[in-house]
């Protein structure tokens, strides 16, 4: 039993990283219908001008809002070169379009910081605790992981009940109807941009420090894809529970089912399970059922 | 035959024997207890007794000064609204007549009232009803003044005879501050015999007619009502039905102000349910037509609820049925059935009544027409005290009243407190003497002499009979109670109340006087027949078209057998089985006459349109050409042609009752 | 009788020989008119005439080729829509464009973001003077809302509602922004008679208690005489009418426009 809860506690710490990424995700689908391929890219991106930045010799608290300034220009680049063009284009080009973000993003970031992997040391404390007697064993770090990201839904939650929340929402529901009540479409995309940018620091800083910087982060942030099959591709909610569900569905079945297969199931199952799930609930634990009306 | 109960009069103790004279004892015992509530902007607004008292003073200050004298009639016409109840009791306070007009009717209907009633003033509620009465100001030599309450839409009208009731108002406080006096004397002038409110009845046939009630008719009644049923100042309800209905001036305006409970005015027609729902009324009257309406809304919602939720409604509201009315008539009950009942009431009856704005609900009453004994025992199941009332405009409201504890629906209950009653033997009719005997129908004596006789007696013209337990049984009105060809009564009412108590006819007319057996015409309900329909996988285009399906047809035949069924266990009725019958291809319609706008059949409309169908029924023909012509929603018109089936349904012989 | 003693003011706005082609299709070609303050304009024409892309340039979704608009006197060639908005230009459009997954106030309450100040870190405490901003704009959503008789469906999310309704909602989300020039795309187009009717009263309503200024655009001839002031009428892209009602009802090429003569 102690056994089966460290293992599930464990899962549910990885799932949080997972969940941070297809926070980003999210973000940016729900406001401009747009499915962000570069997310994974943007996690690289950020961590590497972090470590960049305090390799250099600026303190963490400057390379912290360096990066955030980097991450905010990117967005303004993104839509000023990319987005304003493409406006009104299928949903398909659009999806294109940040794929060649994304392979960008990689090599232009390795271009300037180099590609070997880096270790990131933030001073988060990564000595186990020990649960129950001592029958369960926690890493320090998952937990700080945890409320990390914790503060960071709980900002969002804020956020959107904001006037700019209030427009943000407006603009993922009706592009034209928004610009008519006042709202500019070019800034709020460069915000919702920006806010997946800062999502995607906090998650490369996170996943830096436990696996250091590496440009196999940008495959491993692609593990938020069943996040979001699961959670929906419209719902913050859903990308949190569907972050914790897949981290701790492999991590256990890792460990109970895995040796049946002799091992290594961790990789793949993920995918299994959000196939799975697509065909029970396509639209997701919580995205909205589309009904077309007649 | 004659049922009496006891003679209390119903008189004040404290000599208080207008309405304005409550409110002025309201405004001084109970100055701070809510007494009128008006949502607003979304929020409940609330005026006080005392507050509410002021009102009342100022207005008929401001009434006096534009000219208001004792004996004018004010014409009120609007939703309910507090500054139109507060106009009730300011021209009654002057000694005037509040003249209350459906706010529904349209301007023709408006005229006939307004000239009948020899009008001098009207209050109207907003720009629509001020549009009515100017299109017909012309016409109203009588008419002097018009005062609106919503001054919206209302900024370029210049006419000099229309005032803004917030200016009246203030001219009235400026009067009553120079003339502190005058309202108190005014008031005290009043006594119990005068005319405190004219209403006109809607009637199904010709004009209608003045109801004038004296200011002891509604004082005296409804001191008897709210002591019957122990009304209080905590009791709550919300008043939206029109106030030009007697019912609506007598709880929500005369027992407010006798019992002192507060009032509550929705928000506007269309929020009715949600602010029933928000307010959570003690106190409840409404036809039969939207207990109906409730019952079947929640039929829908549990349709679409998860299957867990449905099986555990079905199963309590079983429970409920079973136990329900006896727990609530305070009967023996088995003790398992208590526990479940009381798990129910956890689960299913507290939440629902929750939502259908009845948690608090102590007292709710139908009348008009008959309810389905379903739906009757569906609400009294959950717990909630339903009870009928039986009554008419000339009676004050009521004659008979179920009590607490004897309900049965299929009667409206014994003689209420105060109240005698009598069947003639020839023709069934129901009459009645009461402290709320009408004074007479306004300028028409002639219609008075018909109704009251020389001893006090009232023709209700309705057929009743009454049941071993005292109770009165309406079957039908008595002009209408027929006979067929063999002599054997045919009650037409009775026979369509049953046929529409099935949710797939939504109105019949029955057919017999004077003929060799009982026939029908059938309007299907739409929405029933449509899913019902659906469900079956019967495609169809339209009404007319539905309406001629034959599956249909066999529908609607099961349901008539079912009352042929019934009719046969009573041998009074059993002669009036239904023989044959036709499904109409349009809607009975008000505003096509054929109904009177409180959905009442008007026969002789229908027998004079439908001459040749009527015929055709009782012709052996298997079918009927029509034709007729339809307005079309955008105004256009066109022209229908069909033919209309008819279809025999099967009868039965008499049964004996089991049991 | 308020069309009648109502002040119609001074060019609110003006089009000056505007063209507007797409890929070489002309939508538009030299169009010029005027809209003066507290009138009700109305754009006619034939399907394809041009009307919603006129409007479209007003709004600034579209940007014309050639020609100016001058509005409350200053030239503009290219502006945003947002840019109109904040400028007091609020509309509707034709196929709806209302907030789906939210309800009829948080729409309404939508169309109010210009008018709200508070800032990001305020509003985000929603404490002191941010609540107190929401109550104001709250009760002026309520007094739309009283205003457009749509009391009973408040809390109810605008998918739900039927057309009629929506276009109601719509309107109701227009008019929160207090503007100035109130563009209307077909407000009753899909309209039963009696919605129809509901519609005619609330446009002449809020021009008349709010002064709003109004250019629709409307199939419905019989509607567009009873309420609008002037009426403008394109063509195939061209203005071929434009005067008061009566005018315009009695102009030959008008006629021949509605009676389908060839050109």
């Amino acid at each position: 039993m102690a056994f089966f809860l460290e293992v599930l506690i464990g899962g549910l710490m990885a799932g949080v990283m997972y969940s941070l990424v297809a926070l980003g995700f999210v973000l940016i689908f729900k406001a401009s219908g747009v499915f962000n391929f570069a997310q994974g890219a943007m996690v690289l991106f950020a961590g590497l001008f972090f470590v960049g930045f305090t390799e250099l010799g600026v303190p963490m608290w400057l390379a912290l809002l360096l990066t955030v300034g980097v991450m905010v220009l990117l967005a303004g680049v993104i839509e000023r070169l990319v987005l304003r063009h493409l406006v009104n284009q299928e949903g398909i080009i659009l999806f294109m379009a940040t794929i060649g973000v994304s392979f960008f993003l990689d090599g232009f970031g390795q271009l300037i910081w180099g590609s070997n992997v880096r270790q990131l040391d933030i001073g988060i404390p990564t000595d186990p605790i020990f649960l129950m007697d001592g029958e369960i064993l926690i890493q320090s770090f998952d937990l700080w992981a945890a409320l990390v990201a914790g503060t960071l839904l709980a900002a969002l939650v804020v956020f959107q009940k904001t006037r700019t929340g209030r427009a943000l929402r407006a603009v993922a529901d009706d592009h034209q109807a928004a610009q008519s009540v006042g709202i500019p479409l070019n800034v709020i995309w460069i915000i919702v941009w920006a806010i997946a940018g800062l999502v995607a620091l906090v998650a490369g800083v996170m996943w830096g420090s436990k696996l250091g910087v590496q440009p196999a982060i940008v495959s491993l942030a692609l593990k938020a894809l069943p996040v979001l099959i699961l959670g929906g591709f419209t719902s913050i909610p859903g990308a949190i529970l569907g972050g914790l569900i897949i981290g701790a569905g492999e991590k256990l079945a890792e460990v109970y089912i895995g040796p049946l297969f002799g091992g290594g199931i961790e990789n793949w199952f993920a995918y299994v399970l959000a196939l799975g799930f697509l065909l029970i609930r396509p639209q997701g634990l919580f995205g909205e059922k589309l009904i077309e009306r007649v | 035959m004659s049922e009496t109960s006891g003679k209390p009069d119903g008189r004040d103790p404290l000599g208080r024997d207008t309405i304005p004279k409550f409110f002025a004892y309201n405004a001084r015992h109970r100055r701070d207890r809510p007494s009128i509530r008006e949502k607003d902007l979304g929020i409940w607004q609330t005026w006080t007794w005392g507050e509410a008292a002021g009102k009342v003073r100022h207005l008929a200050c401001g009434l006096a000064v534009l000219g208001f004298r004792r004996d004018d009639k004010l014409a009120i016409v609007g939703d309910n609204r507090p500054e139109l109840y507060w106009s009730v009791a300011a021209a009654q306070a002057l000694g005037g007549v509040p003249v209350p007009i459906y706010q529904d009717s349209v301007a023709d209907e408006i005229q006939y009232v307004i000239d009948h009633a020899e009008v001098r003033f009207a209050i109207a509620e907003n720009q629509e009803q001020v549009d009515k009465l100017i299109s017909i100001k012309d016409r109203l030599p009588k008419l002097e003044t018009i005062i609106f309450s919503d001054p919206r839409g209302m900024r370029h009208y210049d006419h000099a005879f229309l005032h803004d009731l917030e200016a009246v108002m203030a001219k009235g406080e400026a009067h009553d501050r120079a003339h502190p006096g005058f309202y108190d004397e005014e008031m005290a002038k009043g006594k119990g015999s005068d005319i405190s409110l004219i209403c006109y009845t809607s009637g199904t046939t010709g004009r209608p007619k003045g109801v004038m009630l004296s200011h002891d008719n509604v004082v005296r009644s409804a001191t008897l009502a709210i002591n019957f049923d122990k009304i209080s100042e905590t009791d709550e309800i919300l008043a939206y039905l029109p106030i030009a209905w007697v019912g609506d001036n007598f709880i929500s305006y005369a027992e407010a102000a006798i019992a002192g409970f507060c009032v509550n005015c929705p928000e506007s027609a269309d929020t009715v349910l949600q602010d029933l729902r928000e307010v959570g009324p003690t106190y409840f009257f409404a036809p039969p037509r939207i207990f109906e309406n409730l019952l079947t809304t929640v039929m829908i919602r549990m349709e679409d609820a998860s299957a867990i939720k449905r099986r555990m409604f079905h199963y309590f509201i079983g429970v409920a049925k079973r136990a329900g009315c006896a727990i609530l008539e305070r009967k023996p009950v088995s003790l398992t059935d208590r526990l479940l009942y009381a798990l129910g009431d956890l689960l299913v009856y507290g939440p629902l009544k929750n939502v259908l704005g009845m948690s608090r609900l102590r007292l709710a009453y139908t009348a008009g027409e008959a309810i389905g004994p379903d739906i009757f025992d569906f609400f009294r199941a959950l717990g909630i005290n339903l009870k009928q009332l039986y009554g008419q405009t000339e009676c004050t409201v009521y004659l008979c009243m179920h009590t607490d504890t004897d309900v049965n629906p299929d009667t409206v209950g014994p003689p209420a407190p105060g109240v005698e009653l009598k069947i003639d033997e020839a023709t069934g009719e129901v009459l009645y003497r009461s402290p709320g005997v009408f004074v007479g129908y306004y300028k028409n004596d002639a219609a008075t002499a018909e109704t009251k006789t020389a001893d006090g007696w009232v023709h209700t013209g309705d057929a009743g009979v009454f049941t071993d337990a005292g109770h009165l049984r309406i079957i039908d009105r008595a002009k209408d109670v027929g006979r067929l060809n063999d002599g054997s009564l045919f009650a037409p009412k009775y026979i369509e109340n049953k046929l529409k108590f099935f949710s797939h006819i939504k109105e019949a007319v029955a057919f017999g006087h004077g003929r060799d057996y009982a026939a029908v015409f059938i309007n299907i309900d739409l929405a029933a027949v449509g899913s019902w329909a659906e469900r079956n996988g019967i495609a169809y285009t339209s009404y007319a078209d539905l309406a001629g399906r034959p599956e249909v047809y066999d529908l609607i035949k099961g349901c008539i057998e079912q009352v042929n069924r019934d009719l046969s266990s009573d041998s009074s009725m059993t002669a009036s089985q239904i023989r044959r019958f036709l499904i109409l291809h349009k809607e009975l319609d008000a505003d096509d006459g054929e109904l009177t706008r409180t959905r009442k059949v008007r026969r002789s409309t229908i027998a004079e349109r439908y001459g040749t169908l009527i015929e055709a029924l009782y012709s052996g023909q298997p079918s009927v050409a029509v034709e007729s012509r339809i307005t079309f929603e955008d105004g256009r018109t066109g022209s229908f042609k069909a033919n209309l089936p008819i279809a025999e349904a099967a009868s039965y012989s008499t049964m004996r009752k089991a049991g | 009788m308020s069309v009648a003693d109502k002040k119609i003011g001074d060019v609110l706005l003006k089009v000056e020989n505007i063209s507007l082609s797409f890929g070489g299709v002309k939508a538009l070609s030299d169009i010029s008119f005027e809209i003066r303050e507290h009138e009700v304009l109305a754009i006619i024409g034939p399907n394809g005439a041009g009307k919603s892309s006129m409007l479209n340039c007003i709004n600034g979704f579209y940007h014309p080729q050639q020609g100016t608009i001058t509005y409350r006197g200053e030239k503009r060639k290219q502006m945003k829509p947002h840019e109109a908005a904040s400028h007091g230009i609020a509309r509707t459009f034709q196929n709806i464009a209302l907030f789906k997954g939210m309800s009829t106030l948080d729409n309404i309450m939508t169309g109010r973001l210009l008018k709200m100040k508070a800032g990001l870190i305020a509003s985000a405490f929603y404490k002191g003077p941010a609540e107190r901003e929401q109550i104001v704009h709250r009760e002026f959503c309520e007094r739309i809302i009283d205003f457009l008789e749509i009391q009973a469906i408040r809390k109810v999310p605008v998918g739900r509602l039927p057309y009629g309704l929506q276009k109601r909602v719509e309107l109701a989300r227009a008019l929160a922004a207090e503007p100035t020039l109130l563009l209307l795309d077909e407000p009753m187009a899909g309209m039963n008679l009696e919605e129809k009717q509901d519609m005619c009263r609330f446009i002449l309503d809020v021009n008349d208690e709010f002064g709003t200024t109004i250019c629709l655009i409307e199939h419905d001839m019989g509607v567009v005489m009873d309420i609008s002031d002037r009426v403008v009428v394109l063509d195939y892209g061209r203005k071929i009418g434009d005067g008061v009602p009566a005018e315009v009802k009695n102009n030959q090429a008008v006629i021949d426009a509605y009676l389908g003569v060839q050109h």
